[in-house]
Order: C-alpha cells, then sequence, then structure tokens
C-alpha cells in the first residue's frame, strides 16, 4: 500500500513540470479566450461583461463569412495536396535501387522544411512577379502568357499552393518515408508469389499498411491548413482585397494591428471549435479505413 | 513447368517496366531540380549588381560576382545579434523541451498513478489548440507581468511540448521492465533509474523530437511578430522581414543575400541532425 502510495506521489512529480507549463501556457490561455469573448477588453482599460455582443458582431461581419470561404478553399487545396504529393514522393524514392539517390531526394525534398519560412517566403513574392519574376520568365520560354500571380483571386490560390508545396511536402514525404520502412518486406514477397500486380500491392499493402501514418499526417495537416498564415502574410498580404485572408490572419489584424483583442478572442475561439469539430470527426472516422495491424 | 512460364511473362515485361522506370528516374530528377531551381535563383540574385537584380533574363546559375550585397546586409541590420537571439531562444526552449517531456513521457509511460490516462488526453487535446487561439490572453497575461519585449517570453512559450510527451512515451513504453526492476532491486530511487536508465535508452525519441521542436521554434514567425517590438531583441525571422522593409524593391539582391545567409543554419541542423531525424523518427511514434 505505502508502497503504491510512493509510486504514485513519484508519477505527480514527474508529470507536474510540464503540466504545470501547459496550464499557464495552453489550457489557461484557451479559458482566457472564452471569457474574452464575452468581454470588451483592451490594455488600458478594465474588462466589461457585454454577453453576445462579440458573437452578434461575429455572424454579422460581412467579412468573416468570405474569410472562412478562403480558409476553408486553402484546406481543400492543400490538405490533398500535401497528402498525394508527398506520398508520391515518397514511393518514388523509396523503391530507387542506389541509396545515394535516396539520400540525394531526401535532402533535396527535405530541406526546404528547414528554412526560415520568412525568408524563402519574401524570395518566392520576388519570383511571382508578374513582369520580372522567375516564374513567368519561364513560362515565357514556352511562349506562354504572364500570369498575375498575386494581383488575381484566382492565381493567388495557385502561387500560394505552389509555394507550400515546395516548402511543406517535405513534411509528410518524411513521415511517409518512415512509415514505408516500417512495412515487412515479406508481406511483399507473398504478394509477388501470388502473382499480384505493382497497382495491387500498392493498394492491397502499402496504403492499407501505411494508414496509420496517412491518418497522423492528414490530422495534422488539417490543422495546420486551417491556421495558415504564414503564406497569406508573407506572399499575398491577404490580397487581391479580401481574396486570400485567412482567419489567422484576420485574428491577427483584428487584435494586434486595431487592437480589437475581445473580438480577436471571439474569432480565435470559433477557429478552434471548428479545429475541435473537424479532428473529432477525423478520429470518430478513423476506425472505418485506418489499419492497426496488431490491435 | 509453371516455374518456367512464370519466368518467361516475367521477362517479357522487363523490358517495358525498364522503360518505365527509366522515364520515372527522369521525372523525379526533374522534380528534384524543380525543387533546387529556388535556391539557386536566389543564391545567383543575391551576387548579381542591385541595378540589375530583377533585369531578364533571371539567373539560375551566377553569372556575376558582387559580395557587395552581403556588405549591406551586415550594415543595415546586425544579422548576428539576430542569428544569436534566435538560438538563445531555441537553444532554451530544446533544452527545457528535453527535460520537462521526457520527464512527463516517463511517468505517462511507466509509473502508475491515479488519473494518468485522463491527464494525458487532456495533454495531448493541448494538439489542437493552435498558437493563434491562445496568443491574445498569452499577450495580455504577459503585458501584465511587464514581459512583452523579452527573449526568454519566447523560451517559455515553447517549453511544452505535447507532440514530444506523446513521441517520447510511446518509445518509453516499449522498454522492458526487467532493466528498472533490476535497479530497484539494487536500491536505486526513481530520479536515477530515469536519469541513468531510461533517458539513455530513450536518447533516438528524445533527440528526433528535440530536432522537431528546435526547427518549428527557429523557423517561428508569428509569436516574435507579437511579443517582440525592439530592434536588439528581433529574431532572426522577424529581421528578415525588417530587411525586406529598408530595401523594398530597391535592393532585391541584397535581400536574397539575406535570405541566403538566413539559410545557413537550416543546412547546419540537417547536416548534424539529419542522423537522429531519420533514425528517430522509424521507432514507430507515428504509428499510434
Amino acid at each position: 500500500m505505502r508502497k503504491r502510495q510512493r509510486e504514485a506521489l513519484e508519477g505527480y512529480a514527474f508529470v507536474l513540470p510540464a503540466y504545470l507549463l501547459f496550464i499557464v501556457i495552453i489550457l489557461g490561455p484557451l479559458i482566457g479566450t472564452v471569457l474574452l469573448s464575452f468581454a470588451k477588453f483592451s490594455l488600458l482599460s478594465p474588462a466589461k461583461w457585454v454577453g453576445f455582443a462579440n458573437f452578434a458582431h461575429f455572424f454579422t461581419d460581412a467579412r468573416m463569412g468570405v474569410i472562412y470561404g478562403n480558409t476553408l478553399r486553402f484546406v481543400l487545396i492543400l490538405v490533398p495536396l500535401h497528402l498525394v504529393v508527398g506520398l508520391l514522393l515518397a514511393l518514388w524514392v523509396s523503391n530507387l535501387k542506389s541509396n545515394r539517390g535516396k539520400y540525394l531526394y531526401r535532402t533535396i525534398f527535405f530541406f526546404p522544411v528547414l528554412v526560415t519560412t520568412a525568408s524563402v517566403a519574401i524570395a518566392w513574392s520576388y519570383m511571382f512577379d508578374t513582369s520580372f519574376g522567375l516564374i513567368n520568365w519561364a513560362l515565357g520560354l514556352f511562349h506562354i502568357s504572364r500570369v498575375p500571380w498575386l494581383n488575381s483571386p484566382f492565381w493567388v490560390y495557385v502561387a500560394v499552393a505552389m509555394f507550400s508545396l515546395w516548402k511543406f511536402v517535405g513534411n509528410s514525404f518524411i513521415y511517409y518515408l518512415i512509415g514505408l520502412q516500417a512495412i515487412p518486406h515479406d508481406l511483399y514477397e507473398a504478394a509477388m508469389l501470388d502473382g499480384a500486380s505493382p497497382r495491387q500491392r500498392l493498394f492491397r499493402i502499402t496504403i492499407p499498411m501505411l494508414s496509420p501514418t496517412i491518418f497522423f499526417v492528414m490530422v495534422n495537416l488539417i490543422i495546420g491548413a486551417t491556421q495558415i498564415f504564414d503564406e497569406p502574410y508573407f506572399i499575398t498580404a491577404g490580397g487581391p482585397g479580401d481574396a486570400s485572408r485567412t482567419v489567422g490572419l484576420y485574428i491577427y489584424e483584428t487584435a494586434f494591428q486595431f487592437h480589437n483583442l475581445s473580438y480577436g478572442s471571439t474569432i480565435s475561439l470559433s477557429l478552434f471549435l471548428v479545429i475541435l469539430c473537424i479532428t473529432l470527426l477525423q478520429f470518430s472516422l478513423q476506425k472505418r479505413w485506418v489499419f492497426y495491424g496488431n490491435e | 513447368m509453371e516455374t518456367s512460364r512464370r519466368n518467361a511473362s516475367a521477362s517479357a515485361g522487363a523490358g517495358t517496366s525498364a522503360i518505365r522506370v527509366a522515364l520515372l528516374n527522369v521525372l523525379l530528377a526533374f522534380v528534384g531540380i524543380m525543387f533546387l531551381i529556388p535556391f539557386l535563383w536566389i543564391f545567383s540574385t543575391s551576387l548579381r549588381l542591385p541595378k540589375n537584380s530583377f533585369s531578364l533574363p533571371p539567373s539560375i546559375l551566377p553569372t556575376t560576382f558582387d559580395f557587395n550585397n552581403y556588405a549591406e546586409v551586415f550594415r543595415q541590420i546586425p544579422f548576428f545579434l539576430f542569428f544569436l537571439n534566435s538560438l538563445k531562444i531555441a537553444v532554451a526552449a530544446t533544452l527545457g523541451n528535453i527535460i520537462f517531456s521526457s520527464m512527463a513521457a516517463y511517468a505517462f509511460a511507466r509509473i502508475r498513478f491515479p488519473g494518468r490516462n485522463v491527464l494525458f488526453l487532456i495533454l495531448l487535446s493541448g494538439l489542437m489548440i493552435s498558437n493563434q487561439v491562445t496568443s491574445i490572453p498569452q499577450f495580455i497575461m504577459f503585458a501584465k507581468i511587464h514581459m512583452i519585449d523579452n527573449s526568454w517570453t519566447l523560451a517559455i512559450l515553447w517549453l511544452v511540448n505535447p507532440l514530444g510527451i506523446f513521441l517520447i512515451r510511446q518509445f518509453m513504453k516499449s522498454i522492458p521492465d526487467s532493466y528498472e526492476e533490476a535497479a530497484f532491486m539494487d536500491g536505486a530511487n526513481r530520479w536515477w533509474i530515469f536519469r541513468r536508465i531510461i533517458v539513455p535508452m530513450s536518447v533516438p525519441a528524445i533527440s528526433v523530437s528535440s530536432v522537431m521542436w528546435f526547427i518549428a521554434n527557429w523557423n517561428d514567425f508569428f509569436r516574435p511578430l507579437l511579443f517582440i517590438n525592439s530592434w536588439n531583441k528581433m529574431t532572426l525571422p522577424l529581421g528578415m522581414t525588417v530587411l525586406t522593409g529598408t530595401f523594398g524593391t530597391g535592393n532585391i539582391s541584397a535581400v536574397l543575400a539575406g535570405v541566403t545567409l538566413s539559410l545557413v543554419p537550416g543546412l547546419l541542423i540537417y547536416i548534424f541532425g539529419q542522423k537522429y531525424l531519420l533514425e528517430g523518427l522509424t521507432i514507430g511514434g507515428v504509428k499510434q
């Protein structure tokens, strides 16, 4: 009995530092966000409760619909793109015969992940320049007329998708690559003996065996894309007009440029609830398609 | 008979599949080159004379070698100071992560105490709580205690890493109980076992979560943007936007010289960290 009590105390002691920080840095502020949503608050005057006024503002804010629509569009474009391109690259690289080739491509595809987003995003915004940018110049070699990358509500999404893929696909790629290494070889050998075609091996072995990794990558991608900030901030500045302004960018502008901390909190809270719902939905659907070998 | 027929069909397919493999390899090489071109263009343009930085055709490989742009970067921004500021925050946060995350992971993996699973689930749900959701109260909190515009604030905000705790816990669960039992028999206490047995055995998981955490921290732009105002406390990503602001479109070559310089730490992380990253990630922490 005493031994078990002692063990429990030790358990709490080991968890304590991380948990205390978790409460102060993450959980507490989350509750703060909820409280602020019901208040009128600035750093200079004391908080005043205003009930649902911020929420009324939220639901009548004409820009809100557009901005959530933009964010949804980014999620719908970026998540499948990263999910599929990352997988294709990983399958490709893992099938290479030479180890040197594997090393080379792994480095090439993963390196952009490591570099400062701010720096390379600035460089890419120059590359997207309509008249003098590298990309339009290269397209010009094939007699393709200049694309208004950052000045058209349509092309701005293509531009962000191109940058995002270049910068971040290495993340999904590396997770897939590692997941692929963990698939036992004898599964493929057995399938080959049974005369399974490459396509069958891909859809009957590789993808089911990789499904926990695919699920992990997908959950992370959706959480990441829903709060997308750096890309619109650096490359499009939310423009043209509001065409690529995202919830993340709008929270920053509302709270820290227009100093409306309470309305900013209301938008943050809505973003949290959206991410929460999507994640719970994904976890409840995972039983249908994610395959955990030994459970 | 059976085997010979199979061999025949395999060799008939070999010719077309060799062509397919070759085509795929060419395509892969093409994709690889496309990934490299932005870096080459950044570097080549950083060496151009400022008046030519945007003149066409752009260069993929350097044609001129004007290192003045690099000197200009150091004249306009205290590059090394920004670098050190970023490094200080990233190192402090990563060290904190190593200590606190492995301690918590150890308890969640191997110590029995009431409420363990609930506490662990609550911690994991922290993954869904993004920086933007918590940033406003965090800002108010640190403003109240006069810790805005302070590098240590950024380090503190990076001390908890739920995903890291999760990954390390998964790894620690796979260590056989016998190691701990033997040490207990010899009269070792919990802390000794943690320090001398569990942590050394969990190095792959701890290092991979640390490298990933360091990278995320190093590249963070959102929080420095909110929390840092003064020039001499800026991090490298924040300093890059100042550099852009200073030159505007006037001297793109100088901005790109700054961009090139900012790529060096990423390269160093890769060279020194990749062993841990790739070996550590294979431990199946990702696989639930």
